[in-house]
């Protein structure tokens, strides 16, 4: 298998990485042994422009499906971060305050944004989409949002 | 390309000028309010693309003087650039971490810097001020 | 593999900061990808390509480029044929400059409505190569 699937939009390579969750949101989640970690997707770093500011729950604090788990932020923009899950947030990737720019480089690997202890595992899973699914939504997206990737 | 022949050993500053992003072109803006207006005795510009292209008169400006790049983003294409040519690249600025201080301006516009942009450019041109004054007293 | 992907023209621009032709190509080049060819253009950003930017690269191997150059030096073209290929159509400010009645330019940094004027003539100029480029797509 693959470890991405892609797709081209003006000179942008998209890639959705196989064997994680996603949210409409444009947010990714995967877990291992028991443990989420969520960061955001190559579509949502590549439409927010140069992440330069990151802003999440801080580490014990309770967090519900659905309701902000932080921001990400741009000259261009600032994303609100539902979280795709309900839980308790472990930790926030400690590499993205010295270096936000990771969240655009490797938004799948090191730029992922924090872990979490899922409270409501088997039930959250149910509204995430697969990668194919998410994928899908992301040519729709780019398709419906034509232009959006770059300033014109 | 027009050649200093005072002889006086000057600071390149050199620009990105992306043309994809406001940064690029404040980038631009900041590098003119140095060299035309703040420091214009001791520094001048170049063309990226042309030094890159094999110029030898380029190649040799910045081989021979101190150079600071000014980037737009952390991709840093200046920096990259002229340290392949073999500049003497003795500083690098990016315009990301001029907005990272100075979190409330928003630069929107990129063919024409709207006032957030200008502002930004204007508080990074004194950054490269600084570091040309720096260089030119450690000559 | 899900494709979105149109028919597109790559625009390499210089942005020389020697003169103010250089100021002017870039003007010329961002009008015509944001107002006048929205949705035939993409950008390339000269120096990320010249910094061996995968997808400036691979789009300008794959799909037909404009180069706009401010000068005869030709940056933009020369480093389009280096890395990626011939481009489909190539203009140069001082050509534009010649058919023109000696407009009085302004400086490289503020453009004066003259200049102005003048990058708008190339920015049609650039948009009737977009035209053609694609009038002959196969």
């Amino acid at each position: 298998m693959n470890e991405y699937l892609r797709t081209t939009y003006d000179k942008f390579e998209l890639r959705v990485r196989q064997g994680f969750y996603y949210t409409k949101d444009d947010l990714w989640v995967s877990v291992e042994n028991g443990k989420a970690r969520v960061g955001v997707s190559d579509y949502l770093q590549k439409t927010s422009g140069d992440v330069a500011f990151i802003e999440v729950a801080k580490p014990g604090s309770a967090v519900e499906k659905g309701k902000d788990l932080g921001t990400i932020e741009s000259a261009k923009t600032t994303v609100p971060l539902p979280s795709p899950l309900s839980g308790t947030l472990e930790e926030a990737n400690s590499k993205l305050t010295g270096n936000p720019e990771l969240v655009n480089s490797d938004p799948y690997g090191e730029g992922w944004l924090v872990t979490l202890t899922p409270s409501n595992l088997e039930d959250d899973r149910i509204s995430l989409l697969s990668a194919d699914d998410y994928f899908k939504l992301m040519l729709e997206k780019l398709q419906s949002e034509h232009g959006k990737l770059e300033s014109k | 390309m027009k050649m200093d022949t005072t002889n006086q050993k000057k600071v390149i500053i050199i620009p990105c000028s992306g043309i994809g992003k406001a940064f690029g072109s404040i980038s631009r803006d900041a590098t003119f309010e140095v060299t035309e207006n703040l420091r214009k005795d001791n520094t001048q510009t170049l063309c990226l693309a042309l030094l890159v292209s094999g110029d030898e008169d380029s190649k040799r400006l910045v081989r021979d003087n101190k150079c600071i790049t000014v980037d737009g983003c952390p991709l840093q294409c200046a920096e990259k650039n002229v340290k392949l040519a073999g500049g003497n690249l003795t500083g690098s600025l990016r315009v990301v971490d001029t907005y990272k201080e100075n979190r409330h301006l928003k630069p929107r516009s990129i063919t024409f810097l709207d006032p957030d942009g200008q502002q930004m450019a204007l508080k990074l041109a004194e950054k490269i001020a600084e570091k040309v004054d720096g260089l030119l007293e450690d000559q | 593999m899900g494709e979105v992907q149109e028919k597109k023209v790559g625009i390499i621009s210089c942005s020389g900061e020697d003169c103010v032709e250089g100021t002017i190509s870039r003007v010329a080049t961002r009008q015509a990808l944001g107002k006048l060819r929205p949705n035939e253009t993409v950008t390339i950003c000269l120096p990320l390509f010249l910094a061996g930017g995968r997808e400036e690269r691979e789009f300008a191997r794959d799909y037909p480029t404009i180069t706009v150059d401010g000068c005869d030096k030709m940056c933009a073209k020369v480093a389009t044929e280096r890395y990626s290929g011939k481009p489909a159509s190539s203009i140069v400010v001082t050509d534009v400059l010649k058919n023109l009645h000696c407009p009085k330019l302004s400086s490289r940094r503020k453009l004066n409505n003259e200049t102005l004027a003048v990058a708008e003539k190339v920015a049609e100029k650039i948009a009737e190569e977009v035209d053609e480029v694609l009038r002959h797509w196969v």
